[in-house]
């Protein structure tokens, strides 16, 4: 590897040979020292040249000697703009201000430079959030949660009501990569799924790729869900916090040593349960339980101009008991050490050790009649990358990262003499990752990113292998050894995007992504429940293959105040999985005899147009596409909907300033209901009638629409403090939208059936009140 | 996974509501229904011939009466099952040989259709014994029931549970209990039974512990998974011993008894 590093870079490095100068440096937030993610430095004097600050506030930018205009760009900030002599290499850190108010972004400044990276940027499919943007947009309960707003973007479709998951393009919703600062989070939800485990307050930033998907990330075949934590005021002490109807919040940030070091601290917990007490409902057990917690924790301290270390780390927990007859609780716990090196001003190092870990238990009874089952996945990942600015038109990337993943299916423990105890026995895994990326600008019209990742997945010995027949019966059984490999899966994955620049307010971009996935969710109802257990490729279970292409045209109308943008895409899915009818996914050592295997395509047309600026802003997103699935022992080996296969998806949000102190917000959707199984007929079995089914996903359930409003007020605010109050209403026509229909027998009448439809949501009014103390 | 539900009701309360609906369902072609039972505790075979009909059809399914319909042993002797009307089919002092297989077979329309059971010993139940539970979730207090057996070591048994209240066999579908020994092979096992509601002072209660073979337990776990209004991601017919595509199942069936009078 080292060789071949060293082989690269004399190659790209002899590329450049004139007299060259690089300037780099930081760029921060000045009102708190936040690193700003993705800001853009411009040379005003050439076109098409400049770059974007890392994650890490990072930017470097390599000119031939001359007299430059440098300008510092970010949203939600002013720019700045340095005028600089390059006669040498210059270091320049720069601290971005917010203007005075925020409504001024939309009046000031915006003209200084051309505001059309979506239209200049070879990265395409990307969509991004700053939790600021969209805080008043309404939500259930008045529960801030990015998840559910990246979810009215185009492509990105809810699981449904009372469910996190979600579907990108087609895909399943095991095909999301979920990261927390590096860290894979297995499961992103709370309470079932009401809302998601991502506490808008901790919260930096949040892109979601779904197509030409950099090398840099690897393990899921249909997007990645990126999430930066905030690193901590570092110029003073800042609380905060928020008391809804569902949860309070508070945060905690301080500088260690200023402008060397911050910490943040940010917790959430869920009352609901408290309500049940206070309810005295003799119906409800005493010590009912019902509740959440997150705690999002980051510290970060510069032990030298050139290193930076990093601490974060997220538990959360959901908590259920009725009394002692019944206990279920699930949580993550993630942790991420990092170490940032600028080596140079053009080789920026990170190195990073990640550990996740998901897990649940339910207990039933307790003492003597008690028994309980527990099941956890654990990964320890450690990883090396490079950035790499060789010259104003050329930025490589490159690193390695092994993951070792421990599965624990399942175990029955308890002093209950009915069970014997039974432990799964417990699986391993190395997962191996190789990229490098080039990031280029050809002339002043072509951006390419290009790379190529390789991914290797060593299924260990340590469980028995087992070998089933055709129709799932166990054929033989053996044991092997740990750290032997009992199947290796490896592949070459091509990722591409470019873009081709039309005019400043017009361009086209392509994008090509092949992906291995090799864990794969197995579940077995229509909600995400945290039981739904992982399972790694081995030698019975393939790993999934992604191909993607994905074409778009983009363009920005009236001075970059409107974004229209409209992208197709091409999905093959290779490997999916599904199991056999009365498939038994508990507690079973040889599961993976009941799983069978098919392929998948997903097409589709998306269009979103947006308005960024102004008093008035939001989008409408339409999809158009369909997601298909074939697999040889289902539905007679004929192609057949995916659920999530909704043909029309239509998501609306308006959000309007109307003064300093008043927001209101509205948004609207609709999607197609979702593809279900539905009975063609009955018949009669021990006294009791049970539908016949002709044919899977053959039934669409009702389309689904809502509408939600929300009005915050922004209170007076004193010298250092702000406070506002957010009322939202979700379901304004209360729509009974089903979130479940069955067919069952009419209790008035046993020889009749008839479908019964249930509905969660019906006008769901909520309170938020939060507070900034400053 | 009745729990989780329980939880879900609990964050919707406020909220969430039921109503029956209209839904415009395909009309399939009829199928063949064969549901056959024999029965050691009383020596009879049991078999109900029917078609599928529309879903929403309240009216009577379609019957077949004219059958050729035969039970054959294990050395290969053969029984005619008669026809008694109204779709069944009974064959009487039919004695069984325990652990031995027997084969329905079914002729219908020019096809026969065939399906074998293994008949197993009988387990016996030991004791029901019932425990006080407190208002649950809109229940009135009451007792609710445990089977006592102990299951036998080494072997694979698969059970079916029926309960009587009164004196009142409750056999329909969704009222039956369904369990194996994956987890409790050669234990004495204790299950509560739970119900609609709970049982109270002064109420006989019965159970029937069912001894079923492997096919006829996995046809209940399946069908009790689509029966009484239960939702799975992808529900589908149940896979049953039936050739030729017919649906429903043949289960040669032991069972023991016990019944006991809830106290104060």
């Amino acid at each position: 590897m080292k060789l071949g590093l060293t082989v690269v870079f004399t190659f790209l490095l002899s590329i450049t040979f004139s007299q060259k100068y690089t300037i780099s440096g930081s760029i921060k937030d000045a009102t708190n020292g936040e690193d700003i993610y993705g800001a853009s430095v411009v040379v005003k004097e050439l076109d098409n040249v400049g770059t974007t600050s890392n994650a890490y506030g990072f930017y470097s930018i390599t000119l031939e000697e001359g007299e430059y205009t440098l300008i510092y760009r970010s949203t939600g900030f002013e720019n700045q703009e340095l005028k600089i002599s390059l006669t040498q290499d210059l270091n320049y850190n720069i601290e971005l201000k917010m203007p005075d108010d925020v409504q001024e972004i939309a009046e000031v400044k915006v003209n200084a430079v051309k505001e059309n990276d979506n239209i200049t940027s070879s990265e395409m499919n990307v969509t991004r959030f700053d939790p600021k943007s969209i805080e008043t947009i309404p939500v259930l309960f008045g529960e801030k949660d990015i998840m559910k707003t990246l979810q009215l973007t185009p492509g990105i479709k809810t699981a449904g009501e009372g469910n996190s998951g979600f579907y990108v393009r087609g895909g399943g919703a095991d095909q999301n990569l979920i990261l927390l600062d590096e860290a894979p989070v297995y499961n992103a939800s709370h309470l079932l799924g009401f809302f998601s485990v991502f506490n808008s307050d901790a919260i930096k930033d949040v892109s979601l790729y779904k197509s030409g998907i950099a090398p840099e990330y690897g393990g899921r075949a249909s997007s990645v869900v990126d999430v930066k934590m905030r690193d901590g005021n570092n110029k003073k002490f800042n609380a905060s916090g928020g008391i809804g109807l569902i949860s309070s919040r508070l945060t905690l940030e301080a500088p260690i040593v200023k402008d060397k070091g911050s910490f943040i601290i940010s917790g959430r917990r869920s009352y609901a349960d408290l309500f049940l007490g206070l309810s005295r409902n003799e119906d409800i057990p005493d010590n009912t339980k019902l509740f959440f917690y997150d705690l999002n924790a980051k510290a970060n301290y510069r032990i030298s101009e050139k290193d930076r270390i990093y601490l974060s780390g997220y538990f959360g927990r959901d908590k259920f008991g009725l009394g002692d007859a019944f206990g279920f609780n699930w949580g993550n716990a993630t942790g991420t050490l990092r170490w940032n090196r600028i080596i140079n001003q053009k080789l920026f190092s990170n190195t990073t050790l990640v550990f996740s870990n998901f897990d649940y238990e339910f207990t039933i009874g307790e003492g003597d009649e008690g028994f309980g089952v527990r099941s956890s996945i654990q990964d320890w990942n450690l990883k090396q990358d490079f950035s790499y600015y060789i010259n104003s038109n050329n930025t490589l990337k490159m690193g390695v990262n092994g993951i070792h993943h421990t599965f624990k299916p399942g175990a029955l423990t308890g002093d209950n003499e009915t069970f014997n105890e039974i432990v799964l026995e417990s699986r391993y895994a190395i997962e191996l990752g190789a990229y490098i990326q080039n990031e280029t600008k050809l002339g002043t019209r072509w951006n390419f990113m290009y790379g190529l990742r390789y991914s290797g997945f060593s299924y260990l010995g340590g469980p028995n292998k087992y070998e089933f027949a055709e129709d799932g019966t166990t054929l033989s059984s053996e044991k092997t050894e740990r750290w032997t490999t009992v199947k290796y899966y490896h592949g070459l994955e091509p990722r591409l995007s470019g873009s081709f620049i039309i005019s400043e307010n017009n361009s086209i971009k392509l994008g090509y992504n092949r992906i291995f996935q090799y864990l794969h969710q197995l579940s077995n109802s229509t909600t995400s429940s945290p039981t739904d257990n992982w399972v790694p490729s081995s030698n019975n279970v393939k790993p999934q293959i992604a191909d993607q292409i994905a074409l778009g045209y983009y363009q920005n109308l009236n001075k970059n105040m409107f974004r229209i943008s409209t992208e197709i895409y091409y999905k093959h899915l290779q490997n999916q999985i599904d199991y056999r009818n009365g498939a038994d996914l508990f507690l079973n050592n040889e599961v993976e005899g009941d799983l069978v295997y098919g392929i998948g395509r997903a097409y589709g047309f998306e269009l979103q147009v947006e308005k960024k600026k102004g008093k008035f802003t939001g989008w409408i997103s339409y999809t158009l596409s369909r997601s298909l699935r074939q697999f040889d022992q289902i539905n007679d080996g004929k192609e057949f909907s995916a659920r999530q296969d909704r043909i029309h998806d239509i998501s609306i949000v308006l959000m309007y300033k109307i003064n300093k102190a008043l927001a209101v917000s509205a948004n609207w959707l609709y999607y197609t209901g979702d593809a279900v199984t539905f009975p063609s007929g009955k018949y009669e079995i021990a006294g009791t009638y049970v539908p016949y089914y002709t044919e899977r996903n053959g039934y669409r359930m009702p389309d689904y629409h809502r509408m939600d409003i929300g009005l915050t007020w922004y209170m007076k605010e004193r010298k250092r403090f702000e406070h506002n109050l957010n009322v939202s209403v979700y379901n304004l026509y209360a729509r009974e939208n089903a979130f479940a229909i069955t067919f069952q027998e009419d209790p008035d009448n046993p020889a009749a059936t008839q479908a019964v439809q249930t509905t969660l949501f019906k006008l769901v009014p909520s309170i938020t009140y939060n507070f900034n103390f400053k | 996974m009745k729990h989780l539900l329980y939880l879900l009701g609990c964050i919707v309360i406020i909220s969430s509501c039921q109503k029956v609906i209209d839904v415009d369902l395909n009309e399939a072609d009829p199928k063949f229904v064969i549901e056959a039972n024999y029965t050691a505790e009383d020596s009879t075979v049991r078999v109900k011939l029917t078609y599928t009909s529309s879903y929403f059809d309240a009216s009577a399914p379609t019957t077949v009466n004219n059958a050729a319909v035969v039970i054959t042993d294990h050395l290969g002797v053969s029984q005619p099952v008669v026809s008694i009307g109204d779709g069944m089919y009974e064959l009487t002092n039919y004695v069984p040989l325990f652990e031995t297989d027997y084969t329905l077979t079914v002729t219908q329309g020019g096809v026969t259709y065939t399906a074998v059971s293994t008949m197993h010993t009988p387990v016996a139940l030991e004791d029901i014994t019932y425990e006080y539970y407190p208002a649950f979730f809109g229940l009135d207090p009451g007792y609710v029931c445990d089977l006592n057996f102990f299951d036998p070591a080494g072997v694979e048994n698969y059970y079916v549970i029926a309960l009587s209240l009164n004196g009142v066999p409750d056999t329909k579908l969704t009222s039956l209990f369904i369990q194996n020994d994956a987890f409790s092979d050669g234990n004495f096992v204790t299950r509560p039974l739970f119900k609609d509601e709970f049982n109270q002072v002064g109420d006989t209660v019965g159970m029937e512990l069912r001894s079923v073979d492997k096919v006829t337990y996995q046809y209940y776990y399946e069908i009790l998974s689509i029966a009484g209004g239960q939702s799975s991601a992808a529900p589908s017919n149940p896979a049953n011993n039936w050739d030729n595509d017919a649906l429903g199942y043949f289960s040669a069936y032991s069972n023991s008894r016990k019944e006991v009078v809830i106290e104060d």
